[in-house]
């Protein structure tokens, strides 16, 4: 296993595209974020505010591009033919797999944690000169705090749960165009399908989907704003990322390579 | 070394309508190389596939230095392969591609510098592979083969795209390589690829191993010589050479060919009836008709023409 994570780490560092995508998914994060709270104007009469939940909107498309990151690590060796060199150099095939998945987890969880403290930092630093500050009740934003640090802890755990997710994906359906529509349509499709349908359906399906799911951890202020409890939430999302990466295990155990 | 050793034994496999091995077996022993040949199609690549645990086989077994291929711990010190040249990352540079392969399986990165010599890629180490020819591709991927120093080597195809150096290269690294004790299995659907290198040749058709000897004894079985010759009578000469014992076919109008008769005596057989005759030559059998007798009809993608070409 040690040999397989080392090799693994080695392709990763060695893949020209890595670490420009990484780069781009904190960048895209934290821009993301920065442009909303930017744009953020609250009236002081106005309802309850989320400023942590705010700040951290960025990991909405974020984590497009970590899934994109996670599907390329194993779709580029089936575009190339290069997963037969790994399978004949590994041919454990859950060993090759649990590498991937410890090196993907690692790079997402690196990637992940500098996007969260980067949209936490803008949040603190722009949102209080949208009328989010102390004077009006909101005070800044601070992990000492303990719902914004599940927040933000759990937003980053979010990101490597997608990373899996995708990996999983991308491992059972080996072409990566696919894979990342089958990816990008299991975040984003089911919160626009749930806008057709009233409540309580809308809400069970809030429940279930992963990215409505997943980010019910981000509420810091209400929590019952949200379809489902923080944890619980990250719970499905974890339930979605294990049945993909079962699947994909059991596929590349029995398929020819 | 006798680990130095590949046998496969009834191997069959199905991918959906088409039976692409239908019992494949042989041996590629130690300290020779041996030719796997065959039409495109016939199934060289899946089977090299199953040996190297890549393709799971429906029927049969293919074990090297006696294990399964999957039991084997760090393969790559055991069984060295070239299965497809393309398959490399093309953002990664030929060094990088072998040093993950060396992590993989506990090699010193030294490995890696003393392959990219050997297979004269050292001054492209730090090159991207996806700006490498072909021929290159098929060094980075001999090197990756011979990584591990492995007593098996296995490479399919190894000579497609390589220029005339490099066929020369390559022949000699083959030879080096089974001079050295190890196994040698070189797949080629071109005999004359492996002509004066292969030792031992299997001819697989169809899925099945139509031939496995010993290229002397491959050479012994064939057809033997002939003789050919112009006459403006063939159909005179065609009873004088029957006469004489021969066997006689008519290639054309003025062309014939005989078997079973020394040039000398069909010269002698031919003047003592005065038949008049010109441009006699000797043929002799080469690996290459060998192949043809042993594969016309079974080359899956391949027209009849070689079947109807009669010398």
């Amino acid at each position: 296993m040690i040999e397989a994570l080392r090799a693994e780490w080695t392709k990763t560092r060695t893949t020209g595209g890595i670490a420009w995508l990484l780069t781009g998914a904190i960048a895209v994060t934290i821009a993301v974020s920065a442009g909303i709270a930017a744009a953020t104007h609250v009236s002081p009469q106005g309802g309850q505010e989320d400023p942590t939940k705010i700040a951290l909107t960025g990991v909405y498309l974020g984590q497009a591009v970590v899934a994109v990151f996670a599907v390329l690590t194993i779709s580029e060796e089936y575009g190339t033919g290069m997963i037969r060199v790994s399978l004949a150099a590994m041919p454990r095939r859950l060993v090759l797999l649990a590498a991937k998945a410890a090196t993907t987890t690692a790079l997402a969880l690196t990637a992940g944690i500098l996007a969260v403290t980067g949209c936490l930092l803008v949040g603190r630093l722009m949102l209080p000169t949208a009328g989010l500050d102390p004077a009006h009740g909101y005070p800044l934003i601070s992990i000492g705090h303990s719902p914004t640090l599940r927040a933000a802890s759990g937003s980053v755990c979010y990101l490597v749960l997608i990373a899996l997710l995708s990996l999983g994906v991308a491992t059972a359906l080996r072409d990566g165009a696919p894979s990342i529509a089958v990816v990008l349509g299991l975040l984003y499709l089911p919160p626009l399908l749930a806008q057709a349908f009233t409540d309580p359906l809308r809400r069970h399906i809030e429940q279930i989907a992963p990215m409505t799911a997943g980010l019910a951890i981000q509420a810091t202020t209400d929590p019952h704003s949200q379809p489902i409890a923080p944890w619980a939430g990250l719970g499905v999302l974890t339930a979605w990322a294990a049945a993909s990466l079962l699947i994909a295990a059991l596929l590349l155990r029995l398929r020819d390579a | 070394m006798n680990d130095a050793i590949i046998e496969v034994t009834g191997l069959r496999k199905r991918f959906g309508p088409t039976l692409a091995l239908d019992g494949v077996t042989f041996t590629a022993p130690p300290g020779k190389v041996t030719g796997f040949i065959g039409p495109n199609g016939a199934g060289k690549s899946t089977t090299i596939r199953v040996i190297l645990g890549l393709d799971a086989p429906d029927e049969g077994h293919a074990r090297v230095g006696g294990h399964p291929y999957r039991d084997l711990r760090n393969p790559l010190r055991h069984v060295g392969a070239l299965v497809d040249a393309a398959a490399v990352q093309p953002s990664r540079t030929a060094r990088n591609h072998l040093l993950w392969l060396a992590r993989s399986q506990t090699l010193e990165a030294g490995r890696v510098d003393a392959v990219l010599e050997l297979v004269g890629l050292a001054a492209a180490a730090r090159r991207k592979a996806g700006g490498f020819s072909l021929g290159m591709r098929q060094r980075l991927g001999i090197a990756a083969a011979m990584l591990g120093d492995p007593p098996v080597v296995i490479l399919d195809e190894p000579f497609n795209g390589m220029d005339p150096e490099g066929i020369v290269w390559m022949r000699k690294l083959l030879r080096t390589l089974a001079a050295e004790g190890r196994a040698l299995l070189v797949s080629s659907h071109l005999m004359s690829e492996l002509q004066g290198i292969a030792d031992h040749i299997v001819v697989i058709g169809r899925g099945k191993v139509l031939a496995e000897a010993g290229i002397d004894e491959l050479l012994a079985r064939a057809a033997g010589e002939q003789v050919l010759l112009q006459t403006p009578t063939p159909a005179e000469a065609y009873r004088v050479l029957h006469r004489a014992g021969g066997v006689t076919t008519i290639i054309d109008d003025g062309a014939l060919s005989v078997s079973g008769l020394a040039a000398r005596q069909v010269v002698a057989a031919l003047g003592q009836s005065d038949v008049v005759f010109s441009e006699v030559t000797t043929q002799r059998p080469t690996l290459e008709d060998v192949y043809f007798q042993l594969t016309s009809g079974e080359a899956e993608f391949g027209t009849n023409t070689v079947q109807g070409a009669q010398r």
